[in-house]
């Protein structure tokens, strides 16, 4: 296999966005194409991009050739979309790795998009539902919130964590979007405003939940040769793993609070990286909830099983401690714009392993780790290094 | 051209849409059943039209209990979607050692519990568009 290498990275303001779906996908391919100048739409061979549910609330499909169009990109190697609800930019990204790494291609962009805002709120909420099984569970009303609500109150019930502990990750992830200027919210937030926040689904209040955010981000993934050529600044990727136990709620594992798929995923990446969970510096996991990263604590290694409420509430994620956790602001901070997520986790990295990260910086960052789920039981882990394997 | 909906969330359940009809028919006589493989015998929730143990595609139906118990549940007050209302209850309902998802309905919230005894009480919701009416699958709790 090809050594692989980010070099560009972009990212759209991401919010409740007056901009169409086209907008959001020229702005995070302009500031893309902005941090990488020598790279120009002509140069790019593939285009690959997550976007979960344009047909519902763009009413488009055939995604891959309207952006690559909208980007003057002429793809010679590879055009498609990747739809994998709230993972699918990451998916997006490990297509483009496999492509390169096996020689197919050598400068391939991907690129997240999601216009998940609509005139009606809760109809945008029961688009959500598209993304668990509409017989069996959409039909019902349910979405996101109570599924994640379910693992909050068994991790609870087993290990003693508190809502003051589910809370503090959200008081973590706002403070730290208030210095992210593409963020959704930028005012920070306190443990009173989160504990006082109202409730969605018991024990999940309104700050410990990722809103629903417009927003795209793009990043420009190159073969070791032309990443050299490019930049002296590459950001690799070093491992990556996916694993997944299961779609419906009732084929999970029974505990909610155990989330295997993670740890196979996290093993599989760091195995092929060469390193363990004490030598990521900067970790951007999926906080969809409060409670989804307080098990990625547990599942990627940065603590053991159970301790996560001890060890956020130490501040042993946050800076100046083991490892910087969402230092963009998660998905909390920064909304949650399906297909973008994955890739803006990406481009947080791309920036924190080149020292560009300005106020988020992490000090003397060498291994970045993204984490992209889309449900408990569906996982996906990236590491990034700024050397290669 | 007035801003419209052109789906809804509920299942299309009648023979013309889908091959599980049965389950739907039945639980409009109130009972709950499942697809079990005709080929290596799993008992399967919910119920399938393939079966992923053994790659068979026969199956036969057989009655759950009516009754469950509590496995997980939570509450759900606001960022419903379009057509549902909060407080609404979702659980996860052993029966028959199986895990079954649904909503807990006729009950105060407050009171429910995880372990407690939940009873089969199918729902109506809207017609299909072609006036069949559609039910769903709902536990409530048996008052002693």
């Amino acid at each position: 296999m090809r050594n692989v290498a980010l070099v560009g990275a972009g990212v759209s303001k991401f919010g409740v966005r007056k901009a169409s779906y086209r907008d959001l996908i020229w702005e995070a391919g302009k500031a893309c194409f902005d941090s990488l100048p020598v790279v120009k739409p002509k140069d790019v061979e593939g285009l690959v991009v997550g976007s979960v549910m344009p047909e519902r609330t763009a009413f488009q499909s055939h995604i891959s050739s309207m952006a690559a169009e909208a980007l003057g990109i002429r793809p010679s190697a590879l055009s498609a979309r990747t739809e994998h609800m709230c993972a699918s930019g990451t998916v997006g990204i490990r297509y483009a790795y496999a492509f390169i790494a096996a020689g197919l291609a050598d400068l391939i962009m991907v690129l997240g998009v999601e216009k998940l805002n609509q005139p009606s709120g809760d109809e945008a909420i029961l688009n959500m539902g598209t993304g668990v099984d509409r017989e069996w569970e959409a039909a019902f009303g349910l979405t996101a919130p109570p599924c994640f609500a379910l693992a909050a109150q068994r991790h609870m019930a087993a290990y003693g964590t508190t809502d003051e502990q589910l809370a503090l990750v959200g008081v973590k992830n706002h403070t730290h979007a208030s210095k992210n200027p593409n963020a959704h919210f930028n005012k920070g937030a306190t443990l009173d405003q989160v504990l006082g926040s109202r409730m969605i689904s018991s024990p999940l209040r309104l700050f410990m939940c990722s809103p629903i955010t417009d927003g795209a981000a793009a990043v420009i993934v190159a073969s070791e040769e032309r990443a050299r050529d490019l930049t002296d600044r590459p950001v690799w990727i070093r491992g990556s793993g996916q694993a997944l136990d299961g779609f419906q709620l009732t084929s999970l594992h029974e505990d909610y609070a155990h989330w295997p798929a993670m740890k196979r995923a996290a093993e599989s990446a760091y195995r092929a990286a060469g390193v363990g969970p004490t030598d990521v510096d900067v970790a951007e996991v999926h906080d969809c909830f409060s409670i989804a990263e307080l098990i990625a604590y547990e599942e990627l290694g940065f603590c053991a099983k159970g301790e996560a409420g001890p060890f956020v509430a130490a501040g042993r994620s946050d800076y100046g401690g083991d490892v910087v956790v969402n230092p963009r602001g998660g998905l909390i901070g920064c909304g949650h714009p399906l297909g973008a997520t994955g890739v803006a986790q990406a481009a947080e990295i791309w920036a924190q392993l080149r020292g560009d990260a300005g106020a988020r910086q992490v000090p003397d960052a060498t291994i970045g780790l993204t984490h992209n789920n889309s449900g408990m039981g569906e996982h996906i882990v990236m590491i990034y290094g700024n050397e290669p394997t | 051209m007035s801003y419209f909906r052109a789906t809804d969330p509920f299942p299309l359940e009648s023979a013309d849409h889908t091959k599980l009809h049965t389950f739907y028919a039945r639980l409009a006589e109130g009972r709950l059943v499942t697809t079990r493989c005709s080929t290596c015998g799993a008992t399967a929730w919910p119920p399938r039209g393939f079966c992923g143990e053994c790659a068979s595609d026969a199956f036969e139906w057989v009655d759950l209990a009516r009754e469950g118990t509590i496995h997980a549940f939570t509450v759900q007050d606001t960022g419903l979607p379009a057509g549902f209302d909060g407080p609404r209850v979702f659980a996860i309902v052993k029966v028959d050692g199986l895990r079954v998802f649904a909503t807990v309905t006729g009950t105060d919230p407050a009171t429910i519990r995880i372990g407690q005894r939940v009873r089969l009480a199918p729902i109506r919701v809207s017609d299909d568009p072609k006036g069949n009416p559609r039910y769903l699958p709902s536990f409530t709790v048996d008052r002693a």
